[in-house]
């Protein structure tokens, strides 16, 4: 148990490493899922929870100004407490979202004033030319501003997993089978997060011919993607007419700042 | 202009080499990790570039006052960071060999690049390229295989590493004409309005593909009925979804918090799985 902690705890740091390391998206819960079912010994349940927070949380990104919920403490805790209770993969969802939203509100409330103290010290070591005591707090900036999910992750998954399943066996039937339609709706919220952010009378269009093409052809999203890519390739070859001045294109981009100014 | 046009095989004639440019690549990458709402990205841009500035000014006062102004605010999608960079190294190295030049012009294009810059990236990069890996990864991880995390890390950083790269050494040779160039020529609109189209073709697709509504209520008795579901497919498949996306996003619309819908759906799912209107 200290060692799976242990693991667990790696797990996390890894996660909060995530912008460090070229913000590769090694944070989302699609990537931090197999690595806390490999740590658990459940490989195929840690994919496929992984799988269903990610896309509940599809729309948790962190551009512009929006802070999204706090998707490596989410998802490390609701995936490890789900697979340790046995629980169905929408208990992920259960356990995790929650977590996300405070872990989150403790973050903007400690880790950030903590965070802008040494960001503070990155100026004095500047005025002095130090430049290993400006990489020092650099290094030190980024960590301390997730502090809570760094310490919290280890003791919920140590101490949580029993009073976890306690809970799940209260939990009436009805509910639980309702966190399982949730997590077949959820995806919803974070589909209409992304259109709006890309949605112009030109591209409404093209919503549907994705969606319908799945509806009625049953073709996966994979290979909609393709042929989105071939279709452009075509329209940029055949029918661009490069002397037309397209001024639509900025609109777009003013658009997008707008849509996040909303959160 | 055309001679010049996307030539990232820079010139070497003055200070800066090309192993210069290479580590700054790699000082880029870790960006965002202190990234924050005092001034954003100032740290991670001045991490990146101190060695070079640190070879370009040997004064130690210079030095202080170069690395000074590059830890004001800025902000950058990150994958293409190293643009700016570039362009931000080609004009300090014209600052260092030339007294003659206007510092303040090194902000000033700095800045000037942070809205349309990030206008594209992030919605190529946000809206498309994560749009895509995410499709892909999901579709086969959902079915429980290993591979759906991998594709979906690889379909996002493959091209993400390539174009931070070439970023690098694109920013440095077009300098400070990058924008014009790139903007003259529609090349940015473009880019936009075609990622655009393919990011929302896979939404729609996502949406249909991966929500799942199922209306279990009965209709008639016996063998002669039949669900909610099945008549509902009889108007057009995915109607249901289709009229539940269309309420989340109106929800949107209205400025209703993020958070606040998720709690709804959350109530909703429990509420409709009581009554028995909806299941799994």
């Amino acid at each position: 148990m200290i060692l799976k902690t242990f693991l667990i705890f790696l797990v996390g740091l890894l996660g909060y490493s995530e912008w460090l390391l070229g913000t590769s998206y090694l944070q989302r819960p699609i990537i931090l899922g197999p690595l806390v079912g490999l740590v658990l010994g459940d490989l195929q349940n840690g994919i496929i929870m992984g799988a269903t927070l990610e896309l509940a949380m599809i729309g948790a990104v962190s551009v512009g100004a929006y802070d999204p919920p706090d998707l490596v403490s989410g998802s490390i805790i609701g995936i490890s407490l789900a697979i340790e209770t046995h629980a169905a993969p929408a208990a992920a969802l259960t356990l995790g979202i929650p977590i996300a939203a405070i872990m989150q509100a403790l973050g903007l409330a400690t880790g950030q004033p903590l965070m802008l103290a040494f960001i503070h010290r990155c100026d004095n070591a500047a005025e002095k030319g130090n430049t290993r005591a400006l990489t020092r707090n650099m290094l030190i900036a980024g960590y301390i501003q997730d502090w809570p999910g760094i310490v919290f992750i280890p003791l919920a998954f140590y101490f949580g997993s029993s009073t976890v399943a306690k809970l799940l066996n209260i939990i009436p039937a009805f509910i639980q089978e309702g966190m399982n339609v949730a997590a077949g709706l959820l995806p919803l919220l974070g589909f209409a997060m992304l259109a709006q952010m890309m949605m112009n009378k030109k591209v409404v269009p093209f919503f549907f011919l994705g969606f319908f093409l799945v509806a009625y052809a049953g073709i996966s999203t994979t290979g909609v993607a393709i042929f989105a890519v071939i279709m452009a390739a075509i329209m940029y070859v055949f029918f661009d007419n490069s002397k037309e001045t397209e001024n639509t294109g900025k609109n777009e981009v003013v658009q997008e700042g707008d849509g996040f100014d909303e959160f | 202009m055309d001679s010049m046009n996307f030539n990232i095989k820079p010139t070497y004639d003055k200070k800066i080499n090309k192993s210069d440019l290479v580590k700054l690549f790699w000082r880029s990458i870790p960006y965002e990790h202190s990234w924050n709402y005092e001034r954003m990205g100032n740290v991670g841009f001045a991490w990146a570039i101190m060695p070079i500035l640190k070879k370009l000014y040997p004064k130690k006062e210079n030095f202080v006052h170069a690395l000074k102004r590059n830890l004001e605010l800025y902000n950058m999608t990150p994958y293409i960071v190293t643009l700016p960079l570039g362009i931000s190294v080609a004009m300090e190295e014209a600052n260092a060999t030339n007294p003659e030049f206007d510092e303040s012009s090194i902000s000033a294009v700095k800045l000037a690049l942070m809205g349309p810059l990030s206008g594209i990236g992030d919605s190529f990069f946000w809206g498309t390229l994560r749009v895509l890996a995410t499709g892909i990864g999901t579709t086969l991880a959902l079915k429980g295989s290993i591979l759906g995390p991998i594709l979906f890390f690889l379909v996002f950083n493959i091209p993400h590493y390539i174009l931070r790269y070439y970023g690098t050494f694109l920013g440095y040779s077009l300098g400070s004409n990058v924008i014009n160039n790139v903007e003259s020529s529609g090349v940015m609109d473009k880019i936009t309005k075609y990622a655009s189209m393919i990011g929302m073709m896979v939404v729609g697709a996502m949406t249909q593909e991966m929500v799942n509504v199922k209306f279990i209520t009965k209709i008639g008795v016996g063998k002669s009925a039949s669900t909610v579901q099945s008549l509902l497919d009889g108007i057009f498949p995915g109607i249901a979804t289709l009229a539940l996306f269309g309420v989340t996003y109106w929800m949107l619309k209205k400025k209703l918090n993020p958070l606040m819908i998720m709690l709804i759906i959350l109530l909703v799912s429990i509420a409709a799985t009581y009554f028995k209107i909806l299941g799994a």
